[in-house]
């Protein structure tokens, strides 16, 4: 049996047992051995050599060291209540306006997303403070839900990012540059939600009423207060991308300046700092256990060579290289009704990344559509966790929104899918947006 | 799936469905994702003294790099033992939603089951890779520590998360968090 043929069937067998309910680390890693064993010619031992050294060799990696730290950034961010006072400072600006409450929240969701890596802790922080809020000033239910789910994915689209952090382990890329590539993506996205908002409360007033002008001096007042925040992201996004403190190192000046600004400003105690721990814990190991599976995976996936023939079939193939790329985000949104973004990430950037790379878009050089595809791959992975039947981010909000049914905030959520979707197809022929700020501050 | 740290008032009740040696194994993988909580924040400190250090005084933390692969290594596999407990590996829920409890029961207690076996092959391969490193006598290259201790030190959460994996196969019965919050 060729290479190729043992690979489909590993990727076959892989669906099944994800459909069986395994767990996503597991089962990848089960396939990985398998293919392993099958590959060796049933010969155990070159696995059993193997699996002396994946568990350390895997956690013990400095780069995958960041994201337990960002973990714990965002965890004191969240139980800090730093959330509240980004939602105020931006309310008192944009809350005056028709959907302004729910711009803020958008707003606030961004921000919070600047020093918070995960989507779900992000719709799920902001939808707490945001909600009453939203509800107080007669938002309709469609609309503040949909705005909050939309709202969370912020927090993963603008760095820091983890998905980004393992595109970056897989593909040897560099986090900083990955990060600075995400910044104006992030931004459009933010931009297109607030254009969305305001078209709903154009066509429906009622959807979004105004809120109270606030003066400005205390909204500046209130500015003041979350520059601190703000100051964190451009410390750890900076530091990074100037290499002046490594990925790791700039993660952990961030961690440690939410706490603190958690503890003064936030305050928080013992209670919320076990809190944090243990959220980091689950998260963390949410992620590392499917890190080892995949390392697991990919080492039985390369013995097949599935991934590179496959890139050399398509590049043979004369097939248009915008019809794969499109191809390539559809599969996205598919795999996305089922399965959580970073699992996507990891189960298929080793086939996806070869076969882009063999590609010409644009005549972009190598370095810069490893980066494109890296913010595309970000940005379609990260509509799965709002789009029916998963979408998480919907369950979140929709839980602290009790009133509201699902299909409710189903519905609120469609612009700003819609929104999405437009700023995908900007992104695939406009790679100047992710890269200007990488090439305009390139070394 | 739910993010951690947010829906806690589903754990809670979770906790008390467990029997009670399943509250003992649950607050015992508790302390492990703390303590390696604790290790991050050691390690967070540890990385900025090494920055404060290099950049004023040129005198970064010798090995921080190291203690910081170290560090990570044994911090976050204390982590996944909790994970499992409380039911939050990741999987696909979606296909199986609609089948009826008792199906999905069993394939959970499988999954559990598949996971425990995996947990254990890891911590055997792990062990023994400890044990040889203890041998050689192979040692870090800045700091000199012994690296088969830490490595070693990866063996005592693996075998924690298979005990996790057989206790979540035998109790699969039990209601899960994952259906209270969908």
């Amino acid at each position: 049996m060729s290479g190729m043929s043992i690979g489909m069937i590993m990727f076959g067998t892989l669906m099944l047992l994800l459909v069986l309910r395994v767990h996503i680390g597991i089962a990848m890693f089960v396939i990985g051995a398998a293919g392993f064993v099958v590959m060796f010619d049933f010969s155990w031992l070159p696995l059993l050599n193997t699996l002396k050294n994946l568990a350390y060799a895997r956690f013990s990696n400095y780069d995958l060291a960041v994201i337990p730290v960002f973990m714990l950034m965002g965890q004191f961010a969240t139980n800090g209540g730093l959330s509240r006072a980004l939602f105020r400072c931006v309310n008192n600006f944009v809350g005056h306006m028709r959907g302004g409450v729910a711009m803020a929240a958008i707003g606030a969701c961004a921000s919070f997303g600047a020093i918070c890596g995960s989507s779900l802790a992000t719709a799920a922080t902001m939808g707490q403070v945001a909600l009453p809020e939203l509800r107080r000033y007669n938002y309709s239910g469609a609309l503040a839900t949909g705005a909050l789910a939309a709202g969370g994915t912020l927090g993963i689209m603008i760095p820091p990012s983890v998905p980004l952090v393992i595109y970056a382990v897989l593909t040897q890329e560099s986090i900083g540059k990955l990060f600075m590539a995400a910044i104006i993506p992030g931004i459009l996205a933010m931009v297109g939600y607030m254009i969305v908002i305001r078209i709903v409360v154009t066509l429906n007033p009622d959807a979004g009423p105004a809120g109270e002008r606030v003066p400005l001096a205390a909204a500046l007042r209130s500015l003041l207060g979350v520059l601190p925040i703000l100051l964190v992201f451009v410390v750890v996004i900076v530091g990074i991308y100037d290499g002046w403190a490594n990925p790791t190192e700039a993660a952990s000046i961030g961690a440690a300046a939410c706490g603190i600004l958690a503890v003064v400003t936030g305050g928080m105690r013992i209670e919320g700092l076990i809190k944090s721990l243990v959220g980091t814990a689950q998260a963390t190991a949410m992620i590392f256990l499917v890190l080892l599976g995949a390392d697991m995976l990919n080492a039985g996936l390369a013995l097949t060579q599935m991934p590179a023939e496959l890139a050399a079939w398509v590049q043979g193939s004369g097939l248009p290289p915008l019809s794969v790329i499109f191809a390539i985000l559809l599969i996205y949104i598919f795999l996305g009704c089922v399965m959580d973004s970073l699992a996507m990430i990891l189960l298929t950037i080793p086939i996806f990344y070869p076969i882009v790379m063999g590609l010409d878009f644009w005549g972009m050089s190598v370095p810069d559509k490893s980066l494109w595809f890296g913010i595309l791959a970000l940005m379609v992975v990260e509509i799965g966790l709002v789009h029916p039947p998963v979408g998480m981010n919907i369950y979140i909000i929709n839980r602290l929104a009790k009133d509201v049914p699902v299909m409710e905030t189903f519905k609120g959520v469609l612009p700003f899918l819609a929104s999405d979707l437009v700023r995908i197809v900007l992104l695939v022929f406009f790679p100047v947006i992710s890269l200007y700020l990488v090439h305009t501050f390139g070394a | 799936m739910h993010e951690p740290g947010v829906l806690d008032d589903a754990g809670a009740h979770y906790v008390q469905s467990l029997g009670p040696w399943g509250q003992r194994l649950y607050a015992v993988t508790r302390w492990f994702a703390i303590a390696g909580g604790i290790g991050f924040i050691a390690l967070v400190t540890m990385s900025l003294v090494s920055i404060i250090g290099r950049k004023i005084a040129s005198t970064p933390v010798p090995g921080d790099i190291e203690i910081m692969q170290m560090g990570t290594a044994i911090a976050s596999a204390a982590m996944l033992a909790f994970c499992e407990m409380d039911r939050q590996h990741l999987r696909v829920d979606f296909f199986t939603a609609k089948l009826s409890a008792k199906i999905r029961h069993v394939l959970d207690a499988l999954s559990h089951l598949i996971l425990a076996v995996v947990a254990l092959v890891i911590a055997w391969r792990t062990g023994l890779s400890a044990l040889s490193l203890n041998e050689a006598g192979e040692t870090s290259v800045i700091l000199g520590w012994p690296v088969w201790a830490v490595v070693a030190g990866l063996v005592p959460s693996f075998l924690l998360l298979a005990i996790a994996g057989l206790y979540n196969a035998v109790h699969s019965t039990s209601s899960s968090v994952m259906e209270d919050v969908a």
